[in-house]
């Protein structure tokens, strides 16, 4: 049989197939009729009473917003480090981290570095024309830190979909590890101030800061991780009941937990603008733990002209 | 302390007046001096492109405006980022010098070979952002006065290291506050971040506890503007 076969219909009669045929092709026609109707756009018609359209202020960027954004950024992190410490988590022994000893003094020591870096960022928008941020950044608290303290603390409640998840297994181990996540996010941030900011002098002051925020982080990882200088070393000589929290299920049992990566010293060659992922809290019924990424501030954590302290 | 101005590539074989001037070092001379002159030539130009691009609000409103900095070197920066590339070939040879040393456990030995080969990916990186521009040579005087702290014993090195590397965040440091193109203050920033990881690391390293020499709450002096 050939193509040409097939193609051969009988068009003498009016079948059934043909009556659908000519309703169907009857039907197009009358929607391409009715679309070429009307041509003039009309104006949509309003439903009750409503408010006029807000004017958005301009998201004006400039040297005073990345300047106040840092000044929050660090406030956030002096605010999350007052937390830790009120609440005694460091004193604690760590089930995961045996050896990990009390680090409040040398996270006291981290705070007032944040507290004094965050007034000499607001000093530095001052002088640029903008208003001290006195406060934490908003987004920064709300998106990342604020959660991670829940999710730690008091769990997750159960859901339609989801079975509720406990307090951490070990929240010594889940705040030293957000201590070090906080250090290398606000290194990075510093480091990230470079090309945005206009003046040499402001990124000057940037780095200096940003220096001591990444020798913080890397003393930190040392604490948390003796000996893991850099990644290579941590593979060879780290016990294995050190190097994750992976614990093994038994047929039946429930799954085990995301296994939480050891930090490194060193973890790359050149300063890192990467996100720090933050990994804590307990498992869910599928034994995955809260993961959030700490990140550079960009558009959705600037503090604007137009922003202010909640 | 001091670091010499080596004279970048073209212009180093012109002052040599020993040797025959090849017609390789001519074309190189004149490519340099017409990007030179291109330079000098669009910069009032691109100056005022890149101030009215910054400043977007209308005449008349109170809001701080930022006039955006340029992103490729100055020919400040070019000397500038000269010596930061001296600093770190420098660096280079020193850890080399550290790695002759006997006693580096494989531990110390993995660390400082990790941290050679990230300085001298710095020299990399900066010869690469500076082109023909690149010194590509080590400090005599920067190598000749840490020599022989680097060939001695284990605890030895690794503190004349650590001095280094604090010598070099502070030099990076002095760098940024002076350098104009955005490019080249992101590489330095870059270096110098790492640069400061360096100093708790080697401090661990070498067994100190106390957390004001871990975190260097004295940074060393810096070396540009010493020379």
């Amino acid at each position: 049989m050939t193509n040409e076969d097939v193609q051969i219909t009988d068009t003498t009669g009016v079948d059934r197939r043909g009556l659908f045929r000519l309703g169907g092709l009857t039907a197009a026609a009358l929607a391409l009729a009715a679309c070429a109707d009307n041509t003039v756009a009309g104006t949509v018609g309003r439903v009750g009473e409503g408010g006029t359209v807000p004017t958005l202020e301009d998201p004006i960027v400039n040297d005073g917003v990345m300047l106040r954004t840092m000044a929050g950024i660090f406030t956030s992190i002096a605010n999350a480090y007052s937390h830790i410490l009120d609440g005694g988590f460091l004193a604690k022994p760590s089930t995961t981290l045996p050896d990990l000893g009390d680090q409040t003094e040398l996270v006291t020591l981290f705070q007032a570095h944040h507290t004094a870096a965050a007034e000499t960022f607001n000093a530095l928008a001052v002088e640029a024309g903008a208003e001290a941020w006195t406060c934490g950044n908003t987004r920064l608290d709300s998106a990342s830190i604020n959660p991670i303290f829940k999710r730690v603390e008091d769990g997750a409640p159960a859901t339609d979909n989801s079975k509720a998840i406990g307090p951490s297994d070990d929240p010594t181990r889940d705040y030293i590890n957000l201590v070090h996540s906080l250090e290398s996010m606000s290194a990075s941030s510093c480091q990230a101030m470079v090309p945005v900011l206009s003046e040499a002098a402001m990124r000057f002051t940037s780095m200096q800061i940003g220096v001591r925020s990444a020798r913080q982080a890397a003393l930190i990882a040392l604490r948390i991780f003796p000996g893991g200088y850099v990644a290579s070393i941590g593979e060879s000589t780290t016990p294995e009941d050190v190097a994750t929290t992976t614990i093994q299920a038994a047929d039946g049992a429930a799954p085990p937990p995301t296994a939480i990566p050891l930090p490194v010293a060193l973890p790359a060659r050149y300063g890192l603008l990467s996100p720090t992922t933050f990994i804590g809290g307990a498992g869910d019924e599928n034994g995955v733990r809260l993961k959030v990424n700490f990140e550079t501030p960009s558009l959705n954590a600037f503090a604007y002209p137009f922003s202010s302290c909640p | 302390m001091e670091i010499e101005v080596t004279e970048s590539g073209a212009i180093a074989e012109l002052s040599d007046g020993g040797q025959h001037l090849g017609r390789r070092a001519v074309v190189r001379v004149g490519a340099g001096v017409g990007l030179g002159g291109a330079a000098l030539s669009l910069l009032p130009f691109l100056a005022g492109h890149a101030a009215a691009s910054a400043t977007t609000e209308p005449a008349g409103t109170e809001a701080a405006t930022t006039t955006a900095p340029p992103q490729r070197p100055s020919s400040e920066d070019v000397t500038l980022l000269g010596f930061a590339q001296q600093v770190e070939a420098t660096a280079v040879a020193l850890y080399n010098e550290a790695l002759k040393v006997e006693g580096w456990s494989d531990q110390q030995a993995v660390v400082v070979t990790f941290i050679r080969d990230a300085h001298l990916a710095y020299a990399q990186s900066l010869s690469g952002l500076l082109g023909r521009d690149a010194p590509n040579s080590i400090s005599q005087n920067l190598f000749g006065a840490n020599k022989s702290a680097f060939s001695g014993a284990v605890d030895e090195v690794l503190a004349a290291a650590e001095a280094l590397e604090s010598t070099a965040v502070a030099t990076h440091g002095d760098v940024i506050s002076k350098l104009v193109g955005t490019d080249a203050a992101s590489l330095i920033a870059s270096i110098q971040m790492n640069e400061a990881r360096y100093c708790t690391v080697l401090a661990d390293l070498a067994g100190e506890t106390d957390p004001t020499v871990l975190l260097v709450d004295e940074e060393a002096a810096f070396l540009v503007g010493e020379g």
